[in-house]
């Protein structure tokens, strides 16, 4: 006889699965691992093509795929109001907690925040990103932020520097910020059984080809190592705008033969391209948290990155080789870790991984994070009104507004529909031991 | 320092920046240690300015807001036909000549003959199409009538003036660094509309080609010729820059009481006004810099 679970949670996002990326791995893993310490866990996300409406996962994660469509780079068009009857449905139906939304990015998590927060629930927020604060749009996405972590009750970064990137842009108390870090599945990303011989080295960089991820870089670095170094050869996994500048810096180089383009790599692929390496090439201009080099890590490859953001608290100094993000000091970072390559045992850095990272830790620190939410006072319409007006001169009332209207959109709602007549959904008791999993094949319209 | 149950002082260890190895011991994940934001950097690129320096700086933009109420100037002049074509082709005459000879005294390159003779071809091709073309202007508005022409002028003007590259010159003399950007092109565009508008309104046709070829010249060349000066001798700037303000008040002086006050006030405004008001805010200034920030290629990316 399971016992009921102990917490509810609801996590919001547009990032999920179908999708690949971080913030769907994350929401999937610790929805997973919270699952298996006996909690309850509902994910919220928008429709993907034809995907639409409930499907459940493995361990009997049930996914709501909300009919509103994308409208740029994977965000629901924000109609602020618009989804306050289905998220009203969700909460009510799942008998939620906590909800917790994921990414300043997504329009979806700040709405449902915002209407959760309305209708008296707890909340928690997840930031996966690093922003700046000078150009237009960081200075609008940071007021929305500000926003929606004016009233919030805990909120969550994945590294030092995004603890502080967020508490500046934000506002928030830095007590508030909790971090706990992403994690790898270790499961799946093992060395190989055979390492590869050291006699050609390779060098593997997986990753996508635009600006932002240093593919630039990649063009300077790649033909001034292959010219010092003619037993080194790269494999490139990724596409993106920059992939013609790879071909022709391959091309004018003439290195054909030991430059290999692999194009878009799918994720079930990238532990079969990785252990074909020795040394993971890192580039990237910004990063709050890099799951890449972790999954690297994991597989036994040594990693050299640059040393931007959150990476140079990811991994031990002995498992990683920084660089300034200029192509001259990745060149000496690359000759550094080529020399102590032989120092370098796979399975003693894939064991050593194991317990440096893993989502049951993530699933348990989170877990303290909602029960002090919860433990966090229920606040008054007033009081938390208060809270925006700290916002700014103008924003501050716009902001009050915009939550007063919210408050009586939601007692209309209750007019209309009371919260009795709102079915509550059953709750689906999977036998975890037995790891009995449930199938796509429960679907309903969701009305 | 946290002290177990059982008093025994075991100290805790120390709190490292790292996010791996799992929840630090003795450390919530909240905790928040005094090198928080440490290593963030406040208004690291913020040029301090001083008054006197904005203020002889801001002289540049009241200059061209002379240059543009002179050439308005002689329009009304044009139109209500107390300025005859003789005289304008003549003032037109004279420009040319006074904006080539200050070229020359203020240009520190070779001035090399066959430099000259190819702006004296230029120019001369330039003249001949406007003084063909001109039947096309003088007929272009026939049909529409006069208080839009004005109204849609006044816009184009005052476009004009916003998007104005005031530190430059669109014109650049051959060999010059600075390409010219997309508001400094619309503003040129929008000046040479409206001078075909007004242009359009007059009775002759030696008429127009005297109004266009004015206009032409001063939006065109005067941006080139006052950066000349001003790279030349900044002294030299103050000192044309006031005696074209001079003759501008005088000249709306002779015209009209209430836009000879609004202009005198426009141009307080924006020489001492504007710059007390930009160093007063300065001090609300608050950039931020640290590890968070993307990262900048210090090299060009040559596609």
């Amino acid at each position: 006889m399971a016992e009921p679970p102990k917490l509810r949670v609801l996590m919001v996002s547009d990032f999920f699965f179908p999708n690949f990326g971080g913030v769907e791995n994350h929401i999937y893993y610790l929805s997973q691992c919270l699952l298996k310490l006996g909690h309850k866990v509902v994910v919220m996300t928008h429709a993907y093509g034809n995907r639409s409406g409930v499907r459940y996962m493995t361990g009997g994660l049930k996914v709501y795929y909300v009919p509103w469509r994308p409208f740029v780079m994977q965000t629901t068009f924000p109609t602020v109001y618009g989804t306050l009857p289905i998220v009203r449905t969700i909460l009510r139906r799942e008998k939620i907690t906590v909800v917790h939304g994921h990414q300043a990015f997504s329009t979806l998590c700040h709405e449902a925040l915002m209407h959760a927060r309305t209708m008296g629930y707890k909340v928690v927020f997840t930031d996966h990103s690093l922003y700046g604060f000078a150009d237009v749009g960081s200075i609008h996405m940071n007021k929305v932020l500000q926003f929606s972590l004016a009233d919030i009750d805990q909120a969550i970064c994945v590294s030092h520097t995004s603890k502080e990137n967020t508490v500046l842009r934000s506002g928030l108390s830095p007590a508030k910020v909790f971090m706990i870090p992403n994690a790898v599945d270790t499961a799946m990303f093992k060395p190989a059984s055979v390492r590869p011989s050291t006699d050609i080295i390779t060098i593997v960089v997986i990753s996508r080809l635009v600006y932002r991820k240093g593919a630039d870089l990649l063009v300077e670095v790649i033909p001034e190592v292959c010219r010092l170094y003619p037993n080194v050869r790269f494999v490139v996994g990724g596409d993106g705008p920059k992939h013609v500048r790879l071909e022709e810096m391959r091309e004018k180089h003439s290195l054909q033969d030991r430059v290999e383009m692999l194009g878009a790599v799918p994720h079930s692929r990238v532990r079969s391209v990785l252990v074909t390496g020795h040394i993971f090439l890192n580039s990237s201009l910004t990063e709050a948290f890099c799951i890449a080099i972790l999954e690297a890590a994991s597989c036994g490859l040594l990693t050299v990155s640059t040393r931007v953001g959150g990476v140079p608290e990811v991994l031990p100094d002995d498992m990683v080789v920084l660089a300034e993000p200029d192509p001259d000091d990745m060149v000496r970072a690359i000759e550094k870790a080529i020399s102590i390559l032989p120092t370098i045992n796979p399975e003693e850095m894939h064991n050593r991984m194991k317990k440096l990272y893993s989502w049951q830790d993530v699933a348990k620190r989170t877990e303290i994070v909602y029960d002090r939410a919860l433990k966090c006072s229920n606040r008054s319409l007033l009081e938390r009104l208060m809270r925006f007006l700290s916002c700014g001169a103008w924003a501050g009332k716009l902001f009050c507004m915009v939550m007063i209207l919210d408050y009586l959109l939601w007692r209309l709602l209750q007019l209309l529909q009371p919260d009795e007549d709102i079915e509550e959904a059953p709750d689906i008791c999977l036998c975890h031991h037995r790891g009995v999993e449930v199938s796509e094949g429960l679907r309903k319209k969701i009305k | 320092m946290e002290k177990n149950l059982a008093g025994d002082s075991i100290p805790r260890p120390k709190w490292r920046k790292v996010a791996y190895g799992g929840m630090q011991i003795g450390y919530d994940d909240n905790y928040t240690d005094e090198s928080f934001l440490e290593e963030m950097v406040m208004n690291a690129n913020v040029v301090r300015r001083d008054l006197l320096k904005v203020m002889k700086d801001s002289v540049s933009i009241s200059q061209y807001l002379c240059i543009v109420a002179l050439v308005v100037l002689v329009w009304v002049h044009t139109l209500e036909s107390s300025l005859d074509e003789n005289s304008l082709l003549l003032l037109d005459l004279s420009l040319l000549a006074s904006g080539f000879l200050i070229l020359l005294l203020t240009e520190e390159k070779m001035l090399s003959l066959s430099l000259l003779l190819r702006y004296l071809v230029n120019i001369s091709f330039f003249t001949t199409g406007l003084y063909i073309l001109a039947p096309i202007y003088q007929t272009l508005t026939r049909s529409i009538s006069s208080d839009s022409i004005w109204a849609v002028t006044v816009s184009l003007l005052l476009l004009h003036l916003f998007l104005h590259d005031y530190s430059g010159s669109t014109i650049r003399a051959p060999g010059a660094l600075k390409t010219p950007n997309l508001t400094s092109c619309i503003s040129v565009n929008a000046s040479i509309v409206a001078s075909v508008f007004v242009a359009s309104r007059l009775p002759s046709r030696l008429h127009v080609f005297a109004v266009m070829l004015f206009s032409l010249q001063v939006f065109l060349f005067a941006p080139l010729v006052t950066y000349c000066i001003k790279k030349f001798n900044f002294g030299l700037h103050l000192l044309f820059s006031f005696g074209l303000m001079g003759l501008t008040l005088y000249s709306i002086y002779a015209l009209h009481r209430l836009f000879f006050l609004v202009f005198l006030l426009l141009v307080l405004l924006v020489n001492v006004v504007c710059p007390y008001w930009l160093i007063r805010m300065q001090e609300y200034k608050f950039e931020i810099n640290g590890p968070w920030d993307e990262a900048k290629l210090c090299f060009d990316i040559t596609d």
